[in-house]
């Protein structure tokens, strides 16, 4: 039976480590951490299949569609579920479709893990404390930084290993006797709708509800014109023009609206709050 | 006491915008690592104010207060919340730092700062997620995604690096803007010109997550049967009524169950989960 060797296993373990602790290049682990996409590269490029594990990894980003952190906490790490998915279905051959299958309930764990590493740091927090009263700097970078990052790889390494090198195998084959039953089915049918999560998130934290009138738009037009291939950098310009029209009548009758009394048609839209 | 004070050797150091790009990087490396329950990232404003704060305070007694000032609960984005509050308060402890060192009466007190910080964490925080995490992430991400599916590996690499580097750089204006607009910051967010930016955004979102579900979003029914001897496809019906009109019956559902019950995300992905599986098991999706 395949298995991932050692050597393998540890890699992505460290890369998934060096995400989850938010140290790799500190701010830029957001996409990191919100996207499936560099790691499921990652663990192409380890196991010698970068355009498989692209394909599984689109799959997998699919339902993580929008997905962010309001606030600070998320329903499911995307990081981790490629970690793992997109290994199991290198390993088993299996479709995209079935690495989905793997990846929600292991996004799931993966959210109660950056939970802990939460708490982790609150013990860690008392030294920092300690260093700013003994104004000891070095001890300043030692706790805020470096503690941190230990006690995230400490967490994320020896767990992901394992999940890998003795569970993968074993997943793997648990999916690849599901595969042409009704799971597999109920399973794309979850997957297909769950990137409705994220959407809907964005949309309720832009907090504009006048403004689902443009979101409507966009929605029938990229319906009606699905068959065309319109790319997304069209519709971004498409939308920002349409934004920037806006954007310039509203501010326009703003300006113009003390001294003309008569035109009230443009200038209805209330001072909106945040 | 007076004369103590006014030794040279005491005198704050002039701030400069090399500082404040210094300061922001820190922050910018050192965000969510030592995120906690009790502070949250505290430390990471602390960390990365560590060296302005060195250059301000010489005494060790005010530096001491300067760096507890810094760790007390604290909590935002990165780039709009983190940037500006930065910048700002590198400003605020300069002028701390100014009248300690000159005897002055202290107008910039702790609680000033604080409150300062407290009120601006949380606006700026709900703009930046929405508008950075949300929106700029997911159109870097929308672009990549069809390479992605053709196994490109740019498909992976783009967003990253294009993201990363907006981040960066939208952080280190905004640093600026909050360290030489100093107090009248929190102004920043009232002056029509970045209000227009931010309606722009939020329109551009509100568009590019109507593309988005257009496009990733898929439900469609597998219901079929005969009827008489004549088969009926009950997706052909919806698809004469209006196409793609159940994703965004899913969309819009979860959207309502926030308005109704508020933000609860992992409710609703756990719901749309159990509704979705229940109704493929049975036939119907």
């Amino acid at each position: 039976m395949a298995t991932l060797t050692v050597f393998q296993s540890l890699i992505i373990a460290l890369w998934v480590a060096a995400v989850m602790s938010r140290s790799l290049l500190g701010g830029a682990t957001l996409t990191l951490r919100f996207s499936p996409l560099m790691t499921g590269l990652v663990v192409g490029i380890v196991m010698g299949d970068i355009a498989q594990a692209m394909v599984i990894t689109a799959s997998i980003q699919l339902i993580y569609m929008g997905v962010f952190s309001p606030g600070g906490t998320m329903p499911s790490e995307p990081a981790v579920a490629a970690a793992i998915a997109v290994s199991v279905a290198l390993l088993g051959n299996l479709s995209p479709e079935a690495a989905i299958a793997v990846a929600v309930p292991v996004g799931l764990l993966g959210s109660y893990l950056y939970q802990f590493r939460f708490f982790l740091n609150t013990f860690i927090g008392k030294r920092t404390d300690t260093a700013v009263e003994n104004l000891d700097h070095a001890g300043i970078t030692r706790t805020v930084i470096w503690y941190p990052t230990l006690a995230s790889f400490l967490l994320f390494v020896p767990l992901v290993f394992v999940a890998l090198f003795w569970g993968a195998p074993v997943i793997a084959d648990v999916i690849a006797a599901l595969e042409g039953t009704v799971v597999i089915h109920i399973l794309e049918v979850v997957g297909g709708g769950l990137a409705a999560i994220g959407i809907a998130t964005t949309i309720y934290v832009i907090g504009r509800k006048e403004y689902l009138i443009f979101f409507l738009l966009a929605y029938f037009l990229s319906v009606i014109f699905a068959s065309l291939g319109v790319t997304m950098v069209t519709y971004a310009i498409l939308g920002t023009l349409i934004a920037a029209m806006f954007v310039l009548a509203t501010s326009n009758s703003k300006n113009a609206s003390p001294a003309t009394t008569g035109s009230v048609d443009f200038g209805d839209d209330d001072d909106d709050d945040f | 006491m007076t004369e103590h004070n006014l030794d040279p050797k005491l005198a704050p150091e002039e701030i400069t915008i090399k500082d404040v790009n210094k300061a922001y990087l820190r922050w910018h490396f050192a965000n969510e690592i030592p995120h906690s329950f009790e502070r949250y990232i505290a430390p990471s404003l602390l960390w990365a104010l560590m060296p302005i704060l060195r250059k301000l305070y010489k005494d060790d007694d005010s530096l001491r207060a300067a760096y507890q000032r810094q760790l007390l609960f604290f909590n935002t984005q990165l780039t709009w919340g983190g940037g500006v509050i930065t910048g700002l308060m590198s400003s605020m402890e300069q002028e701390r730092a100014r009248q300690e060192y000159n005897n002055e009466e202290i107008t910039m007190s702790d609680d000033l700062m604080y409150n300062t910080k407290a009120g601006l964490m949380g606006a700026l925080a709900g703009i930046g997620d929405s508008i950075d995490s949300g929106t700029v992430q997911y159109i870097f991400i929308a672009i990549a995604v069809p390479w992605a599916q053709n196994g490109n590996p740019m498909g992976a690499l783009f967003p990253f690096i294009g993201f990363a580097l907006y981040q960066v750089l939208i952080g280190l204006f905004f640093a600026r803007q909050g360290f030489t607009m100093g107090r009248n910051a929190t102004g920043l967010m009232q002056s029509s010109g970045v209000k227009n930016i931010i309606e722009l955004l939020s329109i551009l979102g509100m568009f590019m997550m109507g593309v988005l579900a257009g496009s990733y979003v898929k439900v469609s029914s597998s219901l079929a049967f005969d009827i008489s001897g004549r088969p009926f496809v009950l997706q052909d019906t919806l698809d004469t009524i209006m196409p793609g009109l159940l994703p965004l019956a899913v969309v819009l559902g979860v959207y309502y169950y926030y308005t109704k019950k508020g933000l609860k995300v992992t409710r609703a992905l756990v719901g749309l989960t159990i509704v979705l599986a229940v109704l493929a098991g049975v036939g119907i999706l």
